[in-house]
């Protein structure tokens, strides 16, 4: 393979890369002799088998702590990547590790969606983009790289604590962050581990008290929250350095309402809290005593607006690592870009807007429902005046262009703006000056309303939307208009032009995804079955891959064997169309909607035409027609489709999922839009679409 | 004559302490040292960025791409809203071969049952972090070490490689 120059080492800078970590290490190693380390310094003598002849005595969670491959280097604990105490250790933090032998990573991944990031030979780790040092620097032995076990436990917000002769490892609560919308207050409790916590006020009061078993803090005991429901958090730790606990007091205004919200992982519990009046969205926090486990099912919070973490100062306090503002998605760590000038150029009834940029950029534009367009170009100011810019044109009625500081990034950003005056398409173009935003008619397709990428040496680097509309990075195989389905070539069509295989998903063996007690292969065959009734009654002759809840291929089979044996059903039968029912979830609940996905550029039409039906008589929201490579839609003969009807997962669609109605009105859809597509018994040699058209 | 070496010696231990600073002491990466990593957005389809450094002493393809592959699957910090592998998802190892990337994932992903929309996501912000990098343009996926037709969840078909336009 090529190797990049960036990527691969010199010599010479491997000599110094070595020379800096001896130097290091030889640092360290007179730290550690100095007495500079927070974690009680050893002298064990290792094994011939690496286990620790006489082994420290470590505790986490009331029990022992035994590590069977763990060594000391400069008087502090290094423990083995494969180490089954460290194993456990994290385990019960719900974090995980990855190192491969042969590389310089260890990356271990926390249960909160932290990345500790270790190299071997470098005592400089990361966590979540901050650097602190460790130690000493972790290092390769055998199929194992050894770590700097205080350093990793703190970073896991887990502090040692000396208990006598023993080594206490004590989960801490990491942070508190607040966040304000609107008039809610919502709190988020961050700890090392799954929270397990018990209230002690009773409903009603203006205080409401959790009490964390298990773990503690070192946070400041005190906290004013700005906020018309809540007025204040006091946090207070007690018990023994083995059993500790941490009691959490929320003041709340009077009548104020309050909910549990799902966390974004196991180890955070969010409460909102609102004035008396204001709705809040959520489940009642558990009665006094009841004990509870925080944070299932979880959820992804907003950004937050105000984060306070643990205090940085003692080695002994866990690292804060909550960014204020989030993860900024960078602009290549590039310079500045400038915009000199924008200048409306039509041709026709399209338009060609001009955009003179001087460097490299990112861009992201938006379409609204209004016919409103943009693009924020970043990082770059604006050399000319904001300004709206004349323009005469069918196609766009006002353009103007603006700059401002990104309100999340913060960085300097240019906006050009656009009202079409009807709905077109919208395409960028890289050229020699900077960027062509080329407004022109809309062709049948429906048009993207986001695209994303990088502008830089005269190209369009980089789409992240990988559609139509950005001309730069469309697919080799992206959906052809209608009009190359309805009026082009041929598409192929099976031998049978009057069947059409409808596949439930999964059954038998594999129920699929299950949530809000519904299981998703009992509805996809409830679906399947009505739109077979329908598709019947209006001339079409139907096969199911399945018609009773069993598994197609065998039970317990290989995906493989279960998909391949689906698709075959259709193959074998020549059949015209294929079209897959299965429900859609998520690892939280807030996603909803109707999803259609196709694969094959033959399959486009039927989604097209079976989405439109779907979109226009469901009360869900419209996710919108996508292409995916999913094994049943791609290894099909025939046009095929997987159709999403809604997200079980989503309490709304969930009731919904539960009505006859609702199967009913997507079994219509479905139906209908088949009969908009094809017509049977058409010829075999006709056209995919409709064949008696 | 004797003020005047001792100022050349005094030069000399200048130039030899700033040599020693500049070789000796580790810096934070310079410019470029820097790879990005994706995640999907909750729309399904807008991928985001975010940038990790990549350490000054580890800029191997190896160690790069396998850096690449556990930063995609941990994803953004955890205020950032989007599409993640399943918690306990675990990177096994990662090999560049030619222009492609072999990823070998394990734990909670092997029996994932969250559904297309969350597999496409994954799967997505995977390859695009990967082929970020110089020189790979695709992404085979293993899971514990076999090559699957789908997880479990029979969907994202992953018995062929996947490149930036399997979207």
């Amino acid at each position: 393979m090529q190797r990049s120059p960036e990527v691969t080492l010199s010599s010479m800078n491997r000599l110094r890369a070595q020379a800096g970590s001896a130097l290091a290490f030889g640092l360290m190693l007179l730290l550690g002799a100095l007495g500079a380390t927070a974690e009680p310094a050893r002298a064990q003598a290792v094994g011939a088998s690496g286990v620790i002849a006489s082994p420290a005595d470590y505790w986490f969670a009331g029990t022992r702590l035994t590590f069977d491959r763990a060594q000391y280097r400069a008087g502090r604990l290094a423990v083995a990547t494969d180490d089954s105490g460290l194993a456990r250790f994290l385990g019960k933090l719900g974090a995980t590790l990855a190192y491969q032998p042969g590389q310089k990573y260890v990356v271990i991944t926390t249960g909160d969606r932290r990345a500790i990031a270790f190299v071997v030979g470098d005592p400089r780790f990361e966590v979540s983009g901050t650097t602190q040092t460790a130690g000493f620097a972790p290092y390769a032995s055998g199929s194992a790289a050894y770590l700097p076990f205080a350093d990793l436990a703190r970073a896991l917000y887990v502090v040692p604590i000396l208990d006598g002769d023993a080594t206490v490892l004590q989960p801490q609560i990491a942070a508190l962050e607040v966040r304000q919308a609107g008039r809610v207050t919502t709190v988020t409790v961050r700890g090392a581990s799954p929270l397990h916590f018990k209230r002690t006020s009773d409903d009603g009061d203006d205080r409401v008290t959790l009490v964390f078993t298990g773990i503690s803090s070192t946070l400041e005991p005190t906290r004013d929250i700005p906020g018309a429901a809540l007025n204040g958090v006091t946090i207070s730790a007690s018990g023994t350095s083995r059993n500790p606990t941490t009691t959490v007091s929320f003041e709340v205004a009077p009548s104020a309402n309050r909910a549990l919200v799902p966390g974004d992982s196991a180890n955070a519990l969010s409460i909102a809290f609102a004035p008396a009046g204001v709705a809040l969205a959520g489940t009642p926090i558990p009665g006094a005593g009841v004990a509870t486990v925080a944070a299932v099912p979880v959820a992804q919070p907003a950004e937050p607006t105000l984060a306070t973490a643990a205090p940085t100062t003692a080695q002994a306090t866990p690292v804060a690592v909550v960014p204020a503002s989030g993860p900024t998605p960078t602009a290549l760590g590039l310079a500045t870009a400038t915009v000199s000038n924008v200048d409306a150029d039509p041709e026709g009834d399209a338009l060609n807007v001009d955009v003179a940029i001087a460097g490299p950029v990112t861009y992201e534009w938006h379409r609204l429902s209004d016919n409103r367009w943009y693009v924020d170009l970043k990082p770059a100011t604006l050399g000319i005046d904001p300004q709206d810019i004349p323009v005469t044109s069918d196609a766009v009625q006002t353009l103007r262009v603006k700059g401002f500081v990104g309100p999340n990034d913060h960085l300097p950003t240019v906006r050009v703006a656009m009202t079409l005056a009807t709905p077109r398409i919208v395409n960028l173009v890289a050229t020699s000056t900077g960027l062509t935003i080329a407004v022109d008619r809309l062709d049948d397709l429906a048009p993207l309303r986001v695209g994303l990428g990088e502008l830089a040496g005269g190209k369009l680097v980089t789409s992240i939307v990988p559609l139509p509309a950005v001309v730069a990075a469309a697919p080799a195989d992206q959906p052809p208009a209608p009009s190359a389905w309805k009026f082009g070539a041929p598409l192929p069509v099976g031998t049978n032009p009057r069947l059409i295989v409808l596949d439930p998903g999964h059954g038998g063996s594999d129920d699929g995804a299950m949530h809000n007690g519904l299981v998703e292969k009992d509805l996809n065959i409830d679906v399947a079955r009505r739109v077979k009734a329908l598709l019947t009654a209006r001339g079409w002759l139907v096969k199911m891959t399945r018609e009773t809840d069993v598994d197609v291929f065998a039970p317990n089979d290989s995906a493989h064997d279960e998909l391949q044996a689906r698709c075959d059903v259709a193959n074998q039968a020549g059949a015209r169309l294929f079209i897959s029912i299965h429900t859609n979830s998520f690892t939280t609940s807030e996603l909803s909607g109707t999803t259609t996905y196709y694969y094959k550029s033959d399959s486009y039409g039927l989604a097209d035409a079976v989405h439109a039906r779907l979109a226009a008589s469901l009360p869900t929201a419209d996710d919108g027609i996508r292409k995916e490579n999913f094994y049943v839609i791609h290894h099909t003969t025939a046009p095929a489709i997987l159709v999403e009807m809604a997200f079980l997962s989503n309490p709304g669609d969930a009731q919904l999922l539960k009505t006859d109605a609702f199967l009913q009105k997507i079994a219509v859809g479905i139906a209908n839009g088949v009969g908009d597509y094809a017509t049977p018994g058409a010829p075999v040699s006709s056209n995919g679409s409709a064949a008696a058209e | 004559m004797r003020t005047l070496r001792t100022l050349a010696v005094v030069a000399l231990l200048a130039v030899l302490a700033f040599v020693a600073y500049r070789f000796f002491v580790p810096r934070p990466p310079s410019g470029g040292g820097t790879i990005p990593v994706y995640y999907a957005k909750l729309d399904g389809e807008t991928l985001a960025k975010w940038d990790v450094s990549v350490n000054p002493n580890a800029r191997d393809a190896d160690s790069v791409a396998f850096y690449a592959t556990a930063q995609a699957v941990a994803g953004p910090p955890p205020d950032v809203t989007a599409i993640r592998f399943p918690s306990g998802t675990i990177v096994r190892s990662t090999h560049v071969s030619g222009s492609t990337a072999t990823v070998d994932l394990g734990g909670a992903v092997a029996h994932e049952q969250s559904g297309s929309f969350a597999e496409s996501g994954e799967f997505k912000a995977l390859v695009w972090t990967l082929t970020a990098l110089p020189g790979i343009d695709a992404v085979d996926v293993k899971i514990d070490g076999a090559r699957v037709a789908t997880l479990p969840g029979g969907h994202l078909e992953l018995d062929e490689p996947l490149t930036r336009t399997s979207w």
